[in-house]
């Protein structure tokens, strides 16, 4: 049988696993020994003595993956940005957050669901995780809003797409996983996350304006806070700011001269101020061992996804479907540009039912190359490609374009993870009215995703600087 | 997708297998959250050390991709008993009863098999670094410090074996649920509503905002 | 036949000898023994050796330095200053330790016969700021340099840092490291060069060895007539490997040129102090440890050396 059908079969059978329930990390990994036998027993032609000799090299091809993938400097981001969210919660920035973005911006029309936006997209400066984010400004903002009036379903609204911000502003496990997967620079990605993420902020807080001036009764603005009410409740905050300043120093140093280390050194720096931060703020060796337990069950969560997925790839890359795939998409006549919306589009259908993390580690191996392919390869000049940019600005253009798509996923039914998380946490809200409250965003994100592909500039301007 | 679940116990020999070994379990998921602490304080003294006396931690590179595998596998086991692995639970959500322990025995045992084979082929790859005869029984060495690698490689097999262990009282469970067609068994993670999950979720920031 | 071949990267000059050998076979055996030439999706680059001795594909490209410790033997090859001045000098030499029974029984070990080299110029220096032409400035030094290379700088006060060659380029410009040790072709593809402010022409200090093997099982179960035709195709690919590298040699000072790269030539009194330094006595350390392990590492130094005269002698 030809490799390629064999590599066709297994994605077939993967596909049934992880829709029967199996988890997605491990029918990944299944499925790429399965089809690590397969095609060794097929060198050989079936026959029945070499079986033996099929199974062994395959479960030792496997075997080295999950050492050999894991044992990366760059993956050491990802641990490093989850423990810099979980030890936030105990630093109390979450609230410190809110209330400067309260004092600040609230006296907009529709100001405190602005406020609330613009809270989360700090947060998102100290938090990898979207969930986490929803979750947490659930409980403090949504009450706020309701005491002034405004609908409960679209405050929970605010919230749940809020949360999808974290994925995009750096520090974000997300990115640095689509940055491991294609093989490009992690910090090129986290740069090219963070106006794209500010931007996504900015177009919900002009929606909300928008619906806050043509919509009776709406929740009316919050003003009336002194100069000096507002300056107070700055320092608490201030952490957050350091931490995305330092973050973005590391990776690419906007005062001119050299950057100050690499992206992971910068993490890690970031992590120990909100740490120093949390045991101010009297966070003790409890709560740090509790901090620490769910860092880990994060983290080998999501690298376990990372090796599952990365054996179906080794088994993908023997049997040389990802060049298939790509060759067939170039071989299309439609215009590049319509192809691309079109996996966008796919992506948006498969995100309705898949989380986000394992959507796009499943996809990516085969999806990225086709994307590449189509602009005209890795090493492709600008002037020479099909969408207007060299090959590495594509690689980030494309991925910055597959997590924006991965978070919308986050708030579309049937499977919104952040919308059942702030249902949740409010007793007094169903997951129905949140998905309602939340439906004003899809447009908004649906702009945002239209501008973004129009204008890549938006997501390439930072990451060509450095 | 979901993630959490719940695990109930009582005072039968599975539960109290279950318990036991999640006490393990637990231990080594906190033991790679102290390494990732320790990545962090690695990064720390590398840096400083770079910027205050031009003297950076000599082979930090290597350090981190000794860490790493404690970090990121080590406590695999502790995650598949608290059912914290993602999966699509848009079938198994809708299954009762005796199909869905079924689906759970089928899906469970593929776990199984993977995990089998890779203790075997993780095992193997820890073997080809390791070597009685030679100075620090090493036959693959970091590139800067030459630490050697055969402890990080180890790490993989032996926590994989513990997840075997998990994996076969997982099954226990389910088919002992199977066979007796119970509605709530004990030592299994039990597929959670959404509303379960997100309060789980809630559960978790209480009193840290 | 089909065999897969596992490489890293892209296609550049440190491969071209392996394109040819592929390109080779085909032609003599009508199209009957073919490669399949992968980058990275069979393998991680160092883990080659290990997939080698799996069985998981036929041929492989790794470099000694990678893990000294799974080939000891040719790790000789990588030891600073040895004095090799010429790409075919390095062939002539790494040939002749290939074939030394020492050699091909550490490798056996692997389920691996070496086929050729991928022989590479001296690593130079390409450095950020002020030009280091003095030992002395090699103090407290942050230089990217593996192996042996990264020994003999460690000697005179360096401090190396290994990381993978494609996190170099940002290394350098954030400051990580001050200074790179690279072939000419690697500063090109990994942009080092555009980096640099000066280059090392002459402190030549070593360089490494990456060969080429192949699985032993699939090279002696190929047919009489297949195997001959590998065998014989393999000088003439390391010929279109020299040919292709000396094209870019001679490029080399018109890039330099263009960007603004200053050509800093080390006085030969400091060449001296350093090979004093740090050649000789590393030299030395690896003759007894080797010794130690059981390995005839006299012998194989002096292979190098008796090849080195040789060669020079027949040219
Ligand atoms: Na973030
Ligand atoms: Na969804």
């Amino acid at each position: 049988m030809d490799s390629i059908e064999i590599g066709l079969w297994v994605t077939g059978g993967l596909f049934v696993m992880v829709v029967l329930g199996m988890r997605v990390a491990f029918a990944a990994g299944l499925a790429g020994l399965v089809g690590l036998v397969w095609f060794f027993w097929d060198r050989r032609d079936y026959d029945p003595e070499m079986l033996g000799w099929a199974i062994s090299v395959a479960v030792k091809t496997a075997g080295q993956v999950p050492h050999g993938k894991v044992a990366s400097q760059a993956l050491s981001l990802i641990p490093t940005f989850i423990l810099i969210g979980f030890l936030a919660y105990y630093a109390g920035l979450t609230r410190a957050l809110f209330e400067a973005a309260k004092r600040w911006i609230a006296w907009v029309p529709g100001g405190l669901a602005v406020s609330t936006v613009f809270a989360t997209a700090g947060f998102a400066a100290v938090s990898g995780a979207s969930v986490a984010t929803a979750a947490v400004f659930a409980r403090i903002a949504i009450p706020e809003m309701l005491k002034i009036g405004y609908d409960k379903r679209f405050a929970a609204g605010v919230v749940a797409a809020g949360g999808t911000l974290a994925s995009l502003i750096p520090p974000s496990a997300i990115l640095v996983i689509y940055a491991i997967i294609v093989e490009q620079d992690v910090g090129q990605l986290l740069l090219a996350g963070f106006i794209p993420g500010v931007f996504s902020a900015f177009v919900y807080g002009v929606l909300i304006v928008v619906m806050a001036l043509s919509i009776k009764g709406f929740g009316p603005p919050v003003g009336g806070f002194t100069w000096r009410e507002r300056f107070v409740s700055l320092p608490p905050a201030l952490p957050i700011v350091a931490v995305v300043v330092i973050i973005i120093c590391f990776v690419y140093n906007p005062f001119g001269g050299d950057a100050w280390g690499t992206p992971t050194e910068g993490g890690a720096i970031g992590a120990f101020i909100v740490f120093l931060m949390a045991l101010w703020r009297g966070m003790r060796l409890p709560e740090l061992r509790d901090a620490l337990v769910e860092t880990a069950k994060l983290s080998i969560m999501i690298f376990s996804i990372i090796w599952g997925v990365l054996i179906y790839v080794r088994f993908l890359g023997f049997a040389d479907l990802p060049s298939a795939f790509a060759d067939w998409i170039t071989s299309l006549t439609y215009p590049p540009l319509l192809i691309l919306v079109c996996i966008l589009l796919a992506y948006a259908v498969l995100g309705m039912f898949m989380d986000a993390i394992g959507m796009l580690l499943l996809t990516l191996p085969v999806v990225y190359p086709a994307v590449m392919a189509l602009n005209g390869g890795e090493l492709v000049a600008a002037e020479d490609s099909a969408f207007g940019m060299s090959g590495p600005m594509c690689a980030v253009w494309f991925g910055i374009l597959a997590v924006k798509m991965a978070e919308f996923c986050l708030i579309t039914p049937p499977i919104g993870l952040n919308c059942f998380v702030v249902a949740g946490v409010r007793p007094e809200l169903s997951v129905q009215d949140v998905f309602r409250g939340v439906t004003p965003f899809f447009i908004a994100d649906a702009v945002t995703i239209g501008l973004l592909v129009t204008f890549p500039a938006i997501v390439l301007w930072l990451p060509s600087l450095a | 997708m979901a993630g959490a679940a719940s695990v109930l116990g009582d005072g039968s020999l599975l539960s109290r297998l279950d318990r036991g070994l999640v006490r393990i379990e637990w231990g080594m998921a906190l033991l790679s959250g102290v390494f990732a602490f320790g990545l962090m304080i690695l990064a720390v003294i590398s840096v400083g050390g770079r910027s205050a006396f031009n003297q950076p931690l000599p082979g930090y590179v290597d350090w981190i991709q000794a860490f790493m595998p404690l970090i990121a596998i080590f406590g695999i086991s502790y995650v598949q008993r608290e059912g914290g692995h993602i999966r699509m639970d848009i079938v198994v959500g809708r299954l009762k009863g005796r199909w869905l322990w079924a689906a759970e025995i089928i899906t469970t045992f593929g776990i199984l098999l993977l995990m089998v084979a890779l203790v075997w082929g993780s095992w193997a790859h820890f073997g080809r670094s390791f070597d009685f005869g030679a100075p620090n029984w090493s036959r693959d060495s970091s590139m800067d410090l030459g630490l050697p690698i055969w402890p990080a490689k180890l790490v993989v097999p032996v926590a994989f074996a513990v997840m075997c262990l998990r994996l076969v009282l997982q099954l226990w469970g389910y088919g002992r649920a199977f066979v007796l067609g119970l509605e709530r068994p004990v030592a299994v993670p039990l597929v959670q509503s959404a509303a379960e999950v997100a309060a789980a979720e809630a559960e978790q920031v209480r009193g840290h905002d | 036949t089909d065999w897969n071949v596992s490489l890293w990267g892209k296609q550049r000059a440190f491969t071209e000898h392996v394109h040819k050998l592929a390109e080779l076979v085909e032609e003599k055996s009508g199209g009957e023994f073919t490669m399949n030439i992968s980058y990275g999706g069979l393998s991680k680059n160092t883990e080659n050796l290990d997939g080698i001795s799996i069985g998981a594909f036929e041929m492989a490209q790794f470099c000694a330095g990678y893990h000294p410790d799974k080939n000891r033997a040719i790790t000789v090859l990588e030891l600073p200053f040895l004095g090799v001045s010429t790409l075919d000098e390095e062939v002539a030499v790494s040939h002749a330790v290939y074939e030394h029974p020492a050699v091909a029984e550490e490798m056996a070990q692997w389920n691996a016969k070496l086929l050729m080299t991928s022989p590479m110029p001296q690593y130079n220096l390409v450095g950020t700021g002020e030009p280091r032409d003095e030992l002395s400035e090699f103090d407290g030094m942050r230089v990217r340099a593996t192996g042996g290379l990264g020994e003999a700088f460690r000697a005179v006060g360096a401090v190396p840092t290994s990381m993978t060659a494609s996190e170099v380029y940002q290394a350098m410009e954030s400051g990580v490291i001050d200074t790179a040790a690279f072939a000419q072709h690697a500063h090109l593809s990994f942009g080092t060069i555009n980096e640099a402010d000066w280059w090392t022409a002459n402190l030549n200090p070593g360089t490494v060895n990456c060969p080429v093997v192949a699985n032993i099982d699939a090279y002696e179960s190929l047919s009489d007539e297949h195997r001959a035709i590998l065998d014989e195709s393999i000088p003439e690919a390391i010929d279109h490997y020299l040919a292709n590298y000396g094209a870019l040699l001679e490029r080399w000072d018109g890039v330099l040129d263009e960007k603004g790269v200053e050509k800093v030539m080390v006085p030969e009194e400091e060449l001296a102090e350093f090979k004093s330094v740090a050649g000789d006595p590393i030299h030395e350390a690896w003759i007894e440890e080797m010794s130690a392990q059981g390995l005839p590492a006299q012998e194989l130094y002096d292979l190098v050396y008796e090849t080195l005269d040789q060669t020079r002698a027949s040219n």
